[in-house]
């Protein structure tokens, strides 16, 4: 679970409102997309969560525990991919793995289920002892995203995931996220792919300007109806129109 | 301003951060404390000034008499030359090559001669400021002192502008031809080594060169025979590179019939080779950088067993920070060689120092070898600890991870346990140190173990406090947002700052010994002085530096 309690963040000291009084809930199990035209406020958002910044008010809480109070042990709980992951370029893929899994201390056995299954889907397997440096982009973000599954972690965070990756691996990824939440898992990620959203997310919030301006399953976002019209793409251009 | 223009104002801003720095210091009026600390830097470095002025007039007197003054200015321009050479070499390889922003100008609408004229303006801004201290004095002293006129400062000013030209030309036209011919793409690492090592072996010629230079100050005859005689190293060096004759012809003819034709083919061989640069740019800039990032080796799968060996299972946090921070230091060329290869390599030069030359070094040594007890010990512990802590490893910790930050943050390794694993890979690249050091002072020097022993306790208690205190200086303000790794620790304000505050620390201990071994107090007590303030100046600096981390780390936002 996330909660995310009227929180407000600002660049260069006040100037820049990026968040504005965020307060939202994304329950366990559930999907949660997070929409909003460039600049809205998403990455912002979703580095609070992930303790890259801080709040400049307001609190996040992740199954119970404050990120300000618990830090270590909502880290532990969660896992992040960024938009532009920049990863240790100077290790091999597995060295990376490694890594990540002696800090989130997943044991020996499990690691290297997960490992090998994960590295299967996305046809990472010939490449995993070669520096990532001489990774393609799509092949960094799917090492990333193998590292963020790794720990199987009860929160996932992902901005923009599907950014990069080839269809095949979009379409394994969906699926991943669509099974983690079965597990009963949380999940937040923002994108910009609008019959994405429409398809995977429980529920869909949409920012504009740091203020959330509608928030909700699909079926209650089209009963705002102003006449936009019956997709999601209508709804989102209608409510983020200025 | 037309394109290009714009491309060069663009790279210079970039690179020396200009715009940034005003932005800082007077629009957030934030790190105003360097101002005083820059101030401080450049008093210091007074004193240095005044040897060298004294120096250059003592030569100048010494050769007016023969009316052989001007190859002080050979001199100066050929040090000019050989400095730009030296350095140009890695400027070159590094701004041509392997900096990021290339990725995103070769798509831009440029011509490949455009794209390195803007690299080639900022090498060349670099190499200025590189020669400052050693040309400038030389030729504003020498015009002062033949009351030169003002023919003379119209040529010095040319002649100062145009000195990095033709050496970096050569460089460049070296560099493009070798990336073109030889496919050096998929080994940059291993040239970036070889280069650096190149550059660190000529530096020490040049240490060479100086040392022998300023013993034979002493010596009127050697010294005027350095400066005018047929066979001395100047005279050789300069009939093998010309320009600076020609050079000097220009500045000492000031507008006579031969200063102008100094100028005039001085002037003129810079330009061809300029053009001859910018020619070759055009044809094989690009090529040679086709397929830079690639690396060696071909990818194969890992079988099933090899997988199932290579993953491991159940390492504690602070080892896998630790076997990261060691694999990415030492599999990035540039911080490799500031750490580990720096550690081994300060003790040799000055091993070599004390075999070949006679400059400070060598008594320094002497000094330490010939010591009985307590002088021993002091020098052999001080020399350990300058070989292995004066090096950018401890104060650049937090700063080589750079953009990589984020997995810092998001991951859930306490700060606490970063920080120690950090600790640990530091302190133990100063303990190789000590040990190259130690190496150095036993088999070139022959010390006995008695007073090692001791020395190498002195310096395991002050290596915690140099290490902790280089760490707290980086954790304050961490350079994360380089795209290119030398900045992360050539270019790192933090290691240069710590430098200062690691002699500071080694001034006050050392000056409260000296004091007490004014008031009498006897070898032992000393010992024991010394080892009791550094234990405590090692234990607070690691319990801020702790507490330090757990604050930072919350705030340090990326
Ligand atoms: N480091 C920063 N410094 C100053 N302002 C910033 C910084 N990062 C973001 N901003 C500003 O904060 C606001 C929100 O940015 P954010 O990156 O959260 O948007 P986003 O919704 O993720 O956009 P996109 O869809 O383009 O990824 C923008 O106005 C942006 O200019
Ligand atoms: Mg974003």
């Amino acid at each position: 679970m996330i909660e995310i309690r009227h929180v407000s963040k600002s660049y260069n000291k006040g100037k820049v409102k990026a968040v504005d009084d965020l307060d939202l809930t994304v329950r366990p199990g559930e999907i949660f997309g997070f929409l909003g035209p460039n600049g809205a406020g998403k990455t912002t958002t979703i580095k609070m969560i992930v303790g890259l910044l801080k709040p400049d008010a307001g609190a996040i809480v992740l199954n119970g525990l404050d990120t300000r109070t618990d830090a270590l042990a909502c880290k532990a709980m969660t896992t992040y991919v960024p938009d532009y992951p920049a990863v240790y370029e100077r290790l091999t893929g597995l060295e990376y793995l490694n890594f990540i899994g002696d800090v989130y201390g997943v044991p020996k056995a499990a690691r290297l289920e997960r490992i090998e299954k994960w590295l299967e889907i996305f046809e990472l397997t010939s490449a995993v002892g070669s520096p990532i440096q001489s990774y393609s982009h799509g092949m960094k973000q799917k090492i990333v995203l193998t590292a963020a599954l790794l720990p199987a972690p009860r929160v996932m965070v992902l901005d923009e995931p599907m950014v990069g990756l080839d269809p095949r691996s979009a379409h394994h990824l969906k699926e991943i996220m669509r099974e983690h939440c079965d597990q009963g898992g949380t999940l937040f990620f923002s994108t910009h792919v609008m019959e994405v959203a429409e398809k995977l997310c429980d529920r869909i919030g949409i920012i504009s300007k740091g203020k959330l301006i509608a928030c909700g399953t699909m079926d209650e976002l089209k009963a705002l109806d102003r006449g936009a019209g019956p997709t999601l793409e209508n709804i989102f251009l209608e409510l983020t129109d200025k | 301003m037309s394109r290009l223009g714009s491309l060069l104002r663009a790279n210079l801003k970039s690179n020396f951060g200009v715009s940034v720095l005003v932005h800082r210091f007077f629009r957030e009026k934030k790190d105003r404390w360097y101002l005083p600390l820059v101030a401080l830097g450049v008093l210091g470095l007074l004193p240095a000034l005044y040897g060298y002025l004294r120096f250059i007039r003592f030569v100048f007197e010494l050769l007016q008499p023969l009316g052989q003054e001007r190859t002080l200015l050979t001199f100066a321009i050929l040090l000019g030359q050989f400095l730009v050479l030296i350095f140009g070499l890695y400027y070159v390889v590094s701004a041509f090559y392997f900096s990021r922003d290339l990725e995103m100008l070769i798509p831009l609408p440029f011509k490949p001669f455009e794209v390195m004229l803007s690299k080639f303006a900022v090498i060349l801004v670099n190499e200025y400021l590189t020669m400052i201290a050693f040309v400038v004095p030389v030729f504003v002293y020498y015009g002062i002192l033949s009351k030169a006129g003002p023919a003379y400062w119209i040529s010095a000013s040319i002649v100062y502008l145009l000195l990095p030209v033709i050496p970096l030309a050569l460089v460049s036209l070296l560099v493009v031809g070798m990336m073109r011919a030889v496919n050096f793409s998929r080994k940059k690492d291993l040239m970036i080594l070889v280069g650096s090592l190149v550059l660190v072996c000529a530096g020490m010629g040049l240490q060479f060169f100086i040392n022998r230079t300023a013993a034979a100050k002493v010596d009127y005859q050697a010294m005027t025979g350095f400066f005018t005689s047929p066979n001395s190293l100047l005279t050789k060096i300069g009939a093998g590179f010309p320009p600076a004759v020609w050079a000097t012809k220009a500045l000492a003819g000031a507008f006579g019939g031969e200063g102008l034709a100094g100028l005039g083919i001085y002037l003129g061989v810079s330009l061809l080779l300029f053009a001859g640069m910018l020619l070759a740019a055009q044809t094989l800039f690009y090529r040679g950088l086709i397929g830079i990032g690639e690396i060696s080796g071909r990818r194969k799968a890992l079988s099933r067993s090899e997988m199932s060996r290579r993953i491991e299972g159940g390492r504690h946090p602070v080892k896998a920070v630790l076997g990261r921070e060691w694999r990415i230091m030492n599999r990035t060329p540039i911080f490799l060689l500031n750490g580990v290869l720096t550690v081994i390599v300060i003790p040799l030069v000055f091993l070599l120092m004390a075999r070949v030359g006679t400059g400070n070094a060598t008594s320094f040594l002497r000094a330490i070898a010939a010591g009985t007890g307590l002088t021993g010990i002091l020098g052999a512990a001080a020399f350990m600890i300058v070989s292995g802590c004066l090096n950018g490893t401890a104060s650049s910790t937090f700063s080589r991870e750079g953009s990589q930050f984020w997995m810092s943050k998001v991951l859930p390794i306490a700060p606490r346990d970063q920080v120690i694993a950090k600790f640990i890979h530091s302190y133990g690249i100063a303990v190789l140190g000590f040990a190259a050091g130690t190496a150095v002072l036993v088999l070139g020097l022959g010390l006995k173990a008695g007073p090692l022993i001791v020395a190498w306790i002195l310096a395991l208690v002050a290596g915690v406090a140099l290490t902790a205190v280089g760490m707290i200086i980086d954790l304050a303000r961490p350079f994360l947002d380089w795209t290119n790794p030398q900045k992360a620790i050539k270019q790192n304000l933090n290691v240069l700052f710590a430098f200062f505050a690691d002699f500071g620390v080694l001034a006050i201990v050392g000056a409260l010994a000296y004091v007490l071994a004014k008031a009498g107090v006897g070898g032992r007590g000393l010992l024991a002085f010394l080892f009791a303030t550094l234990a405590l100046a090692s234990f607070v600096s690691v319990r801020y530096l702790l507490a330090f981390a757990e604050r930072r780390y919350r705030e340090i936002e990326i």
